[in-house]
């Protein structure tokens, strides 16, 4: 089949699955129980899987391409078409939007096999699907689009169903909570992206003339990346900056960089696949693939490029302190996603986009191997998700521990010196010798990309550290703490878990879908089960944590998807970095559009790689130094004996509270101010001396308003009179007197 | 009726249309104040076909056509339709008052006054 | 200048005899106390303006006149008075204050300004220009549905808003 026709069922056919599951799911599971849930479940999955192949062809047709042929755009109707901006509904078949394309559908539809399993024991089963399908769709949307508007409907639609998503557990405050944060966040990220599209169309709009161009579509890529339009963004520097920052800035919404990645580790109080689909593999990576798509933008803006390169480094780093101090297993995941992002966008600030996009893809693999895995183990653990509850699982989960340790390695980039290494290894070294070798992301002359790239090799170390404390908490030691949890301290893990509870708005608590007394009514009751005929191995997560538990492994549909990603983690690098060929695919030759060829490494490449090398060791080795028996005195259930640094670090060094507090206290005080004086004082003075002044000038006529209406008649009857006797007089004059 | 002049019927509405609207003035009961704005009404009907019938085509370019004797007679069916409206709501407002003043003068019903 | 006509035909003399009894019944409204017999009045008068509009040869206008007019509103002001019970302590005594004075006076000059201004230059005015059958139903309804369609529809919009209204004013509790 054509391409026109493929692309349009790859982003089709979600949009069916969306629309099956939300008008028949419900229906469905609730009279046809275990068999209408596999039933849902398979059709929820087929959809994306089906795309997925539909991508894999398109894919296969695009790279038979000559290399500067890898393009196509289908328009499927004119959309908005005004005089001055037509803005049509078209998707661009490139080689940026395939790889997205591809990772969305395959990470997807094994995030929803995964799925299926997951969520088993859940009453809205198919209102989960109808979200993550609806996902899918508005992602494949913002990636396919051929105009920034299109790429904003999708912006705002995984928004949406991130919000949805989030807030899956709605029942539980702090779910919602969570669910508005992220939601809330994300608007001032939309604030700016909107604002730098605006700024995009008035810079063309004001310069049509010189143009002589023959369409209106000012919002197309393929018109906004145009050789003239970027004469005029050459002309126009300030402004091209200014609109580079703002996309940015929506950028650091979606995509979770300091300062506004704030809501990134509330979310993890939505489902488990969801975490792994949407706030670690596509959706939070958005961010990066505007930076990519723009990337001319960024290229004209070395003082936009800088602050990109700066706030990445800080972003990975912050993230990566906090990761410390985190005792929830999804909560680590969280910030080391953060950190990742982080990563992502150093790259991207540095001139390498293509490594941006890189490590998207094995930060996909990865990321999402890992959420899975801990969502395995959290299910396993009768939904316990704090890590110092855990240990020795390897013994139990014996298919989850090997692909999580696999995970592991590829995050933190082990590898065999150059000749192999795991996915994160290959990303991470493009990122950090591109940043290290270009002087591109500079301002004033100090190389921001430089102390970026620094910053970034300190990141990798402590990547590897915390992640091994992770994994060294979990699968290895000889307790099996689950079974030693002191009296009271689920009251101190709580404690610390909730650190801002005292505002109650900051944090979904860890425990936020307990199975035990689960009082809102999202899961079946024991009874329900039973009548249900659920297997065996879904009994046991009825039952709180305690000292006789036993963990089972997961049933196939979760460790099958397990086991792909770990495959994809240990070679997807290796296969995709060996004769540059992701970067070719993304920018054919290595060469970009202004700035040519960036330089992959610097001179001292072997330097970087033993450095690099030995982060990744010295991270593990520290990890089992300090985790690789216990779990350390000072870390315990018991907050009061933690390390300064630790509790800090446990509360995200109090910048979620300040944030919190300012906008809440602050927004507070200032509608207060606005309402006291503002409001009562000046407007409403206003208007209510107008409508006196108004009554004093009515009172003054009242008086002829005596209310007999008969007074009424005869002054209209008298009014009517005059009138005619006036007219007479004039006409009377007009014939010119009396004859 | 070759012979009746258009001056009589006209002399006739004006009467009549004078008449009403003393009335409205003189009279306190609302039920004769509103038979007084009925008699306007008939008045100006009557005018309409007067002129309608007549059609003295006094103004400079208004052309013989059906449009000029048509038109008076529309007039006439739609100030009907119009007085019928009125007359219901009218008298529903005058019922309305009754019952909650249980008196009609018109010079009692002063609530407007400023 | 009536009296200067040289002969009195006896289509004048139906004329004159119609308008004078419209004339007194239109006095007998505004003069008469008790509201009944004004009604009755206004009765007569609607129905010799009837005969008038025949006079005119608006068959159908004078044909409605006696239904909507003579047939419909005077029997609801009837019904309206009879259960206000107008007639008996409700007769009000007109007052005696300048106002019944100022309005015969403003009206009596509406009529001489009206008279003067309008009447006078028309008065020589005798030819018909109208079709013989003009009023006939076939023209009106032909008129009033190609040309006046849409102020036809309107018309029974208001009507309807009309019903709608007074049932509103009519039921003491909704």
């Amino acid at each position: 089949m054509e391409v026109g026709t493929l692309i349009w069922l790859v982003l089709f056919l979600p949009v069916l699955g969306f629309l099956v599951q939300a008008f028949f799911g419900g229906r469905v599971v609730r009279s046809q129980g275990v068999a209408g849930k596999k039933l849902m479940g398979t059709l929820a999955v087929l959809p994306i899987a089906i795309s997925f192949v539909l991508g894999c062809i398109i894919t296969a047709q695009l790279a038979q391409q000559p290399a500067d042929a890898r393009f196509s755009i289908h328009t499927l109707f004119s959309w908005i078409d005004i005089l001055s901006l037509s803005i049509p509904f078209e998707v661009r078949v490139d080689p940026l939007s395939m790889t997205m394309v591809l990772i969305i559908t395959g990470i997807g539809s094994l995030i929803h096999v995964y799925a299926t399993g997951y969520m088993a024991e859940e009453k809205d089963y198919s209102r989960f699907f109808t979200y993550l399908n609806l996902f899918i769709a508005f992602m494949l949307i913002l990636v396919l689009g051929n105009n920034l508007l299109l790429l904003f409907i999708g912006w705002e639609g995984v928004g949406l169903c991130s919000y949805l998503l989030i807030g899956f557990w709605y029942k539980d405050l702090a779910n919602s909570r969570a669910a508005n944060k992220a939601f809330i966040v994300n608007r001032i990220g939309d604030w700016g992206l909107t604002l730098g599209m605006f700024i995009i169309v008035a810079l063309i709009a004001s310069n049509i003339g010189k143009l002589g161009l023959d369409n209106v579509r000012f919002l197309s890529y393929d018109v906004i990346l145009s050789a003239p339009v970027i004469e005029i963004f050459k002309a126009n520097p300030g402004w091209t900056t200014a609109a580079a920052l703002l996309l940015f800035v929506g950028a650091m919404g979606k995509s979770a960089q300091f300062p506004l990645y704030l809501w990134l580790p509330d979310a993890m109080a939505g489902p488990t696949p969801v975490s792994a689909l949407i706030h670690a593999a596509t959706m939070v990576t958005a961010g990066v693939v505007l930076l990519n798509r723009m990337n001319i933008l960024f290229q004209l803006s070395p003082v936009a490029s800088a602050v990109v390169c700066g706030v990445g480094a800080f972003t990975a780093l912050f993230a990566a302190l906090i990761a410390f101090g985190q005792t929830d297993i999804k909560k680590v995941l969280a910030y080391s996603t953060v950190s990742q992002l982080g990563f992502m966008f150093i790259a991207c600030g540095a001139g390498a986009y293509w490594a941006g996009m890189f490590h998207v893809t094995t930060h996909a693999f990865f990321k999402a191997l890992l959420f899975l895995g801990s969502g395995a183990v959290i299910h396993a653990m009768a939904h316990d998700q704090d890590m110092r509850n855990y240990g020795n699982l390897r013994k139990y989960l014996k298919i989850t521990s090997a692909t999580m340790i696999i995970g592991w390695l590829a995050i933190a980039g082990v590898s065999v010196w150059t000749f192999f290494g795991f996915a994160g290894f290959y990303s991470k070294e493009a990122i950090l010798g591109a940043a290290f070798a270009n002087e591109f992301a500079s301002i004033g002359g100090i190389n921001i990309g430089f102390y970026s790239a620094c910053v970034g090799m300190f990141v990798a170390l402590l990547t590897s550290f915390y992640m091994s404390r992770m994994t060294f908490m979990t699968f290895f030691g000889q307790e099996e703490r689950w079974r030693l949890i002191p009296a009271g301290a689920h009251h101190d893990a709580q404690g610390h878990d909730d650190h801002s509870h005292d505002h109650g708005h900051t944090h979904a608590h860890h425990e936020a879908h307990d199975h035990g007394p689960d009082t809102h009514g999202f899961f079946y009751t024991d009874e329900e089960l039973a009548a249900q005929h659920v297997g065996h191995d879904h009994d046991d997560h009825h039952h709180a944590l305690d000292a006789e538990h036993e963990p089972h492994e997961v049933p196939p549909s979760m460790w099958v998807p397990l086991v792909v990603l770990a495959a994809l983690s240990v070679a997807g690098g290796f296969l995709l970095y060996t004769n540059h060929m992701f970067e070719h695919w993304l920018y054919p030759g290595g060469q970009l559009a202004i700035l040519g060829e960036i330089k992959a490494y610097p001179e001292w490449k072997t330097l970087l790689v033993a450095l690099s090398t030995g982060a990744a060791l010295g991270g593990i080795v520290l990890g089992w130094f300090f985790y690789g028996k216990k779990l350390p005195e000072r870390e315990g259930w018991d907050l009061r004996r933690w390390s300064p640094f630790r509790r800090a670090a446990g509360q995200q060094f109090g910048y979620d509270k300040a944030m919190v507090d300012m906008s809440v206290e602050g927004g507070n005080q200032l509608a207060t101010f606005s309402w006291k004086f503002l409001d009562s004082k000046g407007i409403d003075a206003i208007v209510n001396g107008v409508a006196g002044l108004a009554g004093q000038i009515g009172k003054l006529f009242g008086w002829a308003q005596t209310g007999f209406v008969r007074g009424y008649a005869l002054l209209m009857l008298l009014g009517g009179v005059g009138l005619i006797g006036y007219l007479a007089l004039v006409l009377f004059q007009s014939n010119g007197g009396p004859k | 009726m070759q012979d009746v002049p258009l001056f009589w019927y006209l002399a006739l509405g004006l009467f009549m249309f004078t008449t009403g609207a003393v009335g409205v003035v003189v009279r306190r009961n609302p039920v004769v104040v509103f038979m007084c704005i009925e008699l306007m009404l008939n008045a100006v009907n009557l005018t309409f076909l007067a002129f309608a019938r007549y059609s003295p085509t006094l103004l400079p370019g208004m052309a013989e056509s059906p449009q000029t004797w048509m038109t008076g007679q529309m007039m006439v069916i739609f100030v009907m339709a119009v007085a019928a409206a009125e007359v219901a709501v009218g008298l529903g407002i005058i019922m309305a008052i009754f019952r909650l003043r249980n008196q009609v003068d018109v010079d009692d019903m002063s609530a407007l006054r400023g | 200048m009536i009296a200067a006509l040289p002969t009195i035909t006896p289509n004048q003399i139906t004329f004159l005899a119609l308008a004078g009894l419209a004339a007194m019944m239109a006095v007998g409204v505004v003069a008469l106390n008790n509201p009944v017999r004004s009604a009755m009045c206004l009765v007569v008068n609607f129905f010799v303006l009837a005969f008038i509009y025949f006079t005119l040869n608006a068959q159908l206008l004078g044909i409605t006149q006696i239904l909507v007019y003579t047939g419909a509103i005077m029997v609801l002001f009837l019904f309206v008075i009879m259960l206000l019970n107008l007639s008996g302590k409700q007769i009000f005594p007109e007052k005696l204050d300048a106002k019944p004075v100022i309005g015969i006076a403003v009206g009596l000059g509406l009529f001489g300004l009206i008279a003067s201004q309008v009447l006078l230059p028309m008065q020589k005015i005798t030819k018909i220009n109208a079709e013989y059958a003009y009023g006939s139903p076939q023209a009106i309804g032909k008129t009033l549905f190609t040309n006046y369609v849409w102020p036809f529809e309107v018309t029974s919009m208001l009507l309807l808003v009309g019903i709608v209204g007074s049932i509103l004013l009519a039921k003491r509790k909704i």
